[in-house]
């Protein structure tokens, strides 16, 4: 049995699942409970848990990453929820000072099985702070596992694969496509594992790594192109730990590449794969690696959120630009 | 939302849940489409909450009382007496019925029901505002839309609805008690319908008309029908006037009209009803943003799959082009379902019946006589009374006929007018035959079960190939 | 209005001529033919006459000008008339009254029901091209159906020739294979895929000839190293062949350049690819065929008396399939992609042909089912065919095994190249007397000489041995013939 949910529906669905199965997930943010969180990720949940399993918070991110740790080093199963991820900032230190570290400091007596959940990445036409893409802040912390889903059959797979993992997660929805379409879900309690991409298109000519909101206008960008390039399209699904085999493998059968994220381009995942395909297949490449990403400024403001976010014609540009090296 | 927006993306995006709309919607969740459909007011839009089917559920009270009232020759002696709000809520009660079931049957195909006014706010987007309730507004992002927004009354100068004393054709179908008298504007199937309402229940209409007679659009003989019995009924009648003005004078109002000559003319009355046409609904939707405009006729121009000038937009009903009829647009509604899940579908009807439900009733469909030689055709004609028809006897009421226009050398049906008990019903035989081609040679060979009213049928055909036997030929 | 008039082609393929005299002014009225210069050519001076009446509006050389032929040598004034576009307009008075068919009666009705309707939707047939058959001319599904087959079989024949028209492209591509230079650079910039490539063909870098430079510096692609490589390799086959063939001493012209194009090419290219791909090894042995040309002999005027001319290929075909039939994977094609040898259980023979335009290779299909009369008409009508260059593509195609018998013409043992995608093939030599040696004594005997080549990716030279072995039983013994 199966329905067609939004990706925010499969949130909900995947959480919903994960807490019925076992008592120890506990869902805690900011106005998750009684308002059923402000994109309804969580609705209906404290209905059917009650105050125990799903708290509200006050408004203290510190607060609830930190109670978070707390609560997964005694071994329970947190889902905390950052309301935007550009709120994790004020949390960053219970994120990157103990979040990360809790294994080694115990030598691996203490695991925090706890998934850190935020609403992440631009398009919503929304004020500062609330359009941020700093996933590249978390890969570049050893211990934490990244997961970025692009549809909502893999949002709840792996969001119960995050939850059920022994270690933290920080699980980034993309917002913008929060309800931009409906894919049939099914009904049962399913994991899709973590640290595997999925190739979304096959293609010869040239491969896009890609994640997030940023898949939909590399599938578009891919079929404009059909007759011109040939593209395939691998969506990561979790940045850290990356499936490298994955990206290798398909970079080793196309010879050119290009990264497609809303992240700026400075200090972005786009460098890490470059490097890492340049580690594993040099004598493959056939052109440089084309970043096709945000720009090196903060996020701007609504007017020009357009422009900031590669979208199909820039990023078909991208791949012309690789393809003719 | 608290903050942003965050958009809801669907492939089908449809404005109005009326009978275009909805059916639409639920044809479209059955092919799998993953359809959002989109009401500010009531799911069945006009037709089933204010029009069609109010207008028929007190067509039928008022005549069951109205027969009752007047079978004294069969042998039925019956003090009727009318409760008007009880009928009022019983009619409101088969509205809900529908209402809610057009609400269950959209969810069970997998429709999406959004409750909100809708407007258009760049390519591929829509912007509802959803009137209080939660959210202000949010932005729907389609690959597909329908506009299928139906139409409203015109309202005349001088005749505004935000009155007491004007009323609408809503309003009519609201009363909680029957004026003594009312002046109806407008001689028009809505107007005739209401007047023969009202006046079964014992209102003294007059019917106040700009052209010289009732109905546009119907022949002669089979307006006159209709109006000779509407005037056995105590309807009065004043063509070639024109309503101008009104005032209130002390517990009544004064409706005055003026004619071709300059002259006028004073109607005491309880109330006014104006029905004088309906216009479509665009100004609503700011198409200027997805640079679409409407013809002359204030319609909105399709191809034959629906399709505006705007790639991926479809107009249905009302807002396209055609006659505006409730069936018209649930066949276009299915058809642009259909075309957006990539089927072969087209509007190839070769004629749209229509029915009008005075007393007795009107049911049309395809050309008239003269229509057909205007086409070209060499026509053939077979008309049967129904005073020869034996079931039409055993009703009590025989006024009317049955009319078949088909093409002298092919055989072919045209087109077909039917005046007379359950016109709007017999008319249906006819709307299949001309799409199938049939002959009248194929109607007459078929056997019609006897005694009924569709016998007629068989035999216009017959009299038109010169061999009926209940009347005489030619 | 001004017309150009260009200097004519005055014959004999002269390419210029010197204006010796004009014969007119600039603003002269001339008329049509009338000599306006006077032209000198290799051979003789001629007239060149005015094609239109008009005026001398300019004249575009002097006295004594050598002009190319086709120049612009006066501009002329033309009365009225436009004479450029003579020519070409079409008669469109005419195809205008014939172009709108009869438009129906019916004022754009259509009588057809709605299921008919669809279907021709569907079907993609315009009804309004429909005539019914039914009642009235009412349109039935028949109809519809009908129609939109015939539309079909049109949109068929279209779609056959488009095929053979691109084959007919493929084969006019030309691959240069013009030996290049050594370029013999300090530096070469190359992407990391192209020095792969050059290292896998053993190419160094800095020979290769670059047409493009980046950063100043020479800079090569993957397809420069492949061309490069392929060149080398050609280069080197030319030579040896050139050593091989020494000097031609023809008489006069030193050398003689024949033109290397279709079906010569086409061969080539076939024998490339298969000594390219598989490796050959050739496995010789001799058949004492006494037995055979008696057989043979004794035949051959019962098979005059039946109308076909008798020899010893027919025999040879059918020990060659009974051969197969013990040793498949000699009947066989190597499919790489699949990694998979595919045996074949049906028996095409090819039987080589030398014709005046090259080797060709028509296929006997089934040899297995057909008897030794059916095998030689089949074969003396695809030969001759062959010859006449009347056999079609079909007829050479679809083989599994191929005989060539070069001792038709002379020779003993041969290494043939294996027809592609076959894996074996079989060369015959002049069946004749020859000495063998036979209980100590060495005496003449009716000998025939095999030559097989095997594609060694998929038979050992064991399995060949086996396989001529057999073949060589049943030549020897042609009445165990009759057990097949």
């Amino acid at each position: 049995m199966s329905e067609n949910l939004t990706l925010v529906q499969a949130v909900r669905d995947g959480l919903h699942d994960a807490m019925a199965a076992d008592d120890d997930v506990i869902a805690l943010g900011e106005d998750i409970g009684k308002n059923g969180g402000v994109f309804r990720a969580t609705q209906g949940l404290h209905e059917e848990f009650g105050d125990d399993r799903v708290i509200d918070t006050p408004l203290a991110e510190s607060g609830i990453i930190g109670t978070a740790v707390g609560m997964a080093a005694y071994g329970l199963k947190p889902v905390p929820e950052i309301q935007f991820s550009g709120f994790m900032y004020p949390g960053f230190d219970q994120i990157v000072s103990h979040m990360s570290r809790m294994r080694t400091r115990s030598r691996g007596r203490f695991t925090l099985p706890m998934v850190l959940r935020a609403p992440y990445g631009g398009g919503i036409r929304a004020p500062e702070h609330h359009s941020e893409s700093k996933e590249a802040f978390y890969t570049h912390e050893a211990g934490l596992k990244v997961v970025v889903p692009s549809t909502p059959y893999d949002t709840k797979g792996l969001l119960i694969s995050a939850i059920r993992d022994p270690d933290p997660v920080v699980f980034l929805e993309p917002k913008k496509i929060y309800r931009s379409f409906r894919e049939e879900v099914p009904d049962e309690d399913y994991e899709v594992p973590l640290g595997e991409a999925s190739i979304r298109r096959e293609g010869n000519d040239v491969s896009v790594f890609t994640w997030g909101a940023m898949t939909r206008p590399t599938l578009e960008a891919a079929e404009n192109l059909e007759g011109e390039i040939d593209v395939e399209v691998v969506d990561l699904r979790t940045l850290d730990p990356m499936d490298e085999e994955t990206i290798v493998e398909s970079f080793e059968k196309t010879g050119r590449a290009a990264v497609v994220h809303e992240a700026p381009q400075t200090g972005g995942l786009a460098g890490e794969i470059a490097a890492t395909l340049q580690e594993h297949s040099l004598l493959y490449q056939e052109a440089p690696v084309e970043r096709i990403t945000g720009f090196d400024t903060p996020f701007p403001l609504y007017a020009l959120e357009d422009f900031y976010l590669p979208e199909a014609e820039r990023i078909s540009d991208g791949l012309r630009e690789v393809m003719a090296f | 939302m608290v903050v942003g927006d965050v958009s809801t993306g669907t492939e089908l995006a449809i404005i109005g849940a009326g009978p275009g709309g909805y059916v639409a919607a639920i044809r479209a969740g059955q092919l799998g489409i993953d359809v959002t459909l989109i009401e500010k007011d009531a799911w069945g839009g006009t037709c089933l909450n204010y029009g069609c089917i109010p207008s028929k559920a007190l067509i039928t009270a008022t005549d069951v009382g109205h027969e009752a009232d007047t079978a004294t020759e069969m042998g039925i002696h019956a003090d009727v007496k009318v409760d008007v709000e009880q009928m009022t809520s019983w009619k409101d009660g088969v509205v809900d019925q529908l209402t809610s079931g057009v609400e269950k049957l959209c969810k069970a195909n997998g429709v999406n029901l959004v409750e909100g006014t809708a407007e258009f706010a760049g390519n591929g987007k829509l912007r509802v505002a959803h009137g209080g309730q939660g959210q202000g507004s949010e932005t729907i992002e389609y690959e597909n839309a329908i506009i299928a927004t139906g139409s409203r009354a015109i309202q005349i100068p001088g005749f505004e609805y935000d009155s007491e004393y004007v009323l609408s054709s809503r309003d009519v179908l609201d009363l909680d008690s029957i004026p003594e008298s009312l002046v109806v504007v407008g001689g028009g199937y809505i107007g005739m319908e209401l007047s023969t309402v009202l006046a079964k229940m014992g209102c003294d209409v007059t019917v106040v008309e700009m052209l010289d007679d009732i109905l546009p659009g119907y022949e002669d003989d089979v307006k006159r029908v209709v109006r000779k019995r509407a005037e056995d009924l105590g309807i009065d009648f004043r063509f070639g006037e024109s309503a101008s003005e009104w005032e209130e004078r002390g517990d009544d109002i004064v409706v005055t009209t003026e004619n071709a000559d300059g002259e006028s003319f004073e109607y005491a009355t309880d109330k006014v009803f104006v029905a004088v046409g309906r216009q479509p609904v665009l100004d609503t939707l700011n198409l200027d943003a997805i640079d679409l405009e409407p013809n002359d006729d204030g319609r909105l121009e399709t191809d034959h799959t629906g399709e505006t000038d705007v790639d991926g937009v479809y107009a249905i009903g009302d807002v396209a082009p055609g006659p505006m009829l409730a069936h018209k647009a649930s066949k276009e509604g299915q058809v642009v379902a259909e075309v957006v899940a990539g089927k072969p579908s087209a509007l190839d009807y070769q004629a749209v019946p229509a029915a009008v439900f005075t007393d007795p009733e009107i049911g049309t469909v395809g050309l008239t006589e003269a229509e057909a030689e205007e086409e070209g055709f060499t026509p053939v004609v077979g008309k049967f009374p129904m005073s020869a028809s034996g079931r039409a006897l055993t009703t009590g009421h025989s006024d009317g006929f049955v009319r078949i226009v088909a093409d002298e050398d092919s055989g072919f049906v045209l087109g077909a007018q039917i005046v007379g008990p359950e016109a709007s019903e017999l008319i249906a035989e006819l709307g299949l035959a001309i799409e199938m081609g049939a002959t009248l040679e194929d109607i007459a060979a078929t056997i019609h079960t006897h005694p009924t009213l569709s016998e007629a049928v068989m035999e216009a055909a017959e009299n038109a190939l010169g061999h009926a036997i209940h009347t005489l030929n030619r | 209005m001004p017309t150009e008039f260009k200097l004519p082609d005055v014959g004999e393929g002269v390419a210029e001529g010197e204006i010796v005299a004009w014969l007119v002014e600039e603003g002269d009225t001339v008329t049509e033919d009338q000599p306006v210069a006077e032209v000198e050519t290799d051979k003789a001076v001629v007239e060149v006459p005015s094609p239109y009446n008009g005026t001398v509006r300019e004249l575009h050389y002097d006295e004594g000008d050598v002009v190319p032929v086709g120049s612009v040598i006066v501009t002329f004034d033309v009365e009225g008339e436009e004479v450029e576009e003579v020519d070409v307009e079409p008669e469109e008075t005419e195809d205008e009254a014939e172009a709108e068919p009869e438009a129906p009666d019916s004022g754009g009705r259509t009588f057809a029901p709605p299921s008919v309707r669809r279907l021709a939707r569907e079907l993609d047939v315009d009804l309004a091209t429909v005539s019914g058959s039914g009642p009235s001319g009412r349109i039935t599904e028949g109809d519809v159906r009908a129609a939109a087959e015939g539309e079909a079989e049109e949109a068929e024949a279209d779609a056959e020739e488009a095929p053979k028209q691109a084959v007919s492209k493929v084969e006019e591509e030309s691959v240069s294979a013009e030996p290049q230079e050594a370029a013999g650079r300090e530096k070469t910039l190359a992407a990391p895929a192209t020095r792969r490539v050059a290292e896998e063909l053993g190419v160094d870098l800095n020979d290769v000839p670059a047409a493009e430079e980046r950063d100043g510096e020479a800079f090569v692609d993957e397809s420069a190293v492949r061309a490069y490589a392929e060149s080398q390799q050609a280069a080197q086959a030319a030579d040896t062949a050139a050593v091989q063939a020494g000097e031609s001493g023809e008489s006069g012209a030193r050398e003689e350049r024949v033109p290397y194009r279709g079906v010569r090419r086409t061969i080539g290219k076939q024998m490339e690819k298969s000594k390219y791909t598989a490796p050959h090894v050739t496995h010789h042995d001799t058949a004492v065929v006494d037995a055979l040309a008696d057989v043979r002999e004794k035949l051959k005027p019962v098979a005059e008396d039946q109308g076909f001319r008798l020899t010893y290929m027919p025999f040879i075909v059918k020990a060659v399939v009974a051969g197969l039939k013990q040793h498949p994977y000699l009947n066989s094609q190597l499919d790489e992609e699949n990694e998979e040898v595919v045996l074949k259980n049906y028996y095409n023979i090819g039987i080589a042909v030398a014709t005046d335009a090259g080797l060709m290779v028509p296929v006997i299909e089934n040899a297995d089912e057909k008897s030794i009369p059916e095998i030689a008409d089949e074969m003396r009508d695809l030969i001759e065919r062959a010859r006449e260059r009347s056999i079609s593509r079909e007829e050479m195609q679809g083989g599994t095994f191929t005989l060539t018998n070069f001792g038709a013409i002379g020779g003993e043992y041969a290494t043939p190249i294996i027809n592609y995608p076959e894996t074996a093939i079989l060369g015959l030599g002049a069946l004749e007397e020859r000495p063998v040696a036979e209980d100590g004594d060495v005496v003449a005997k009716e000998t025939l000489p095999l030559s097989l080549s095997i594609d060694h990716r998929v038979i050992d030279g064991a399995v060949a041995a086996e396989f001529a072995n057999t073949v060589q039983e049943y030549l020897e013994n042609p009445s165990m013939l009759l057990l097949e």
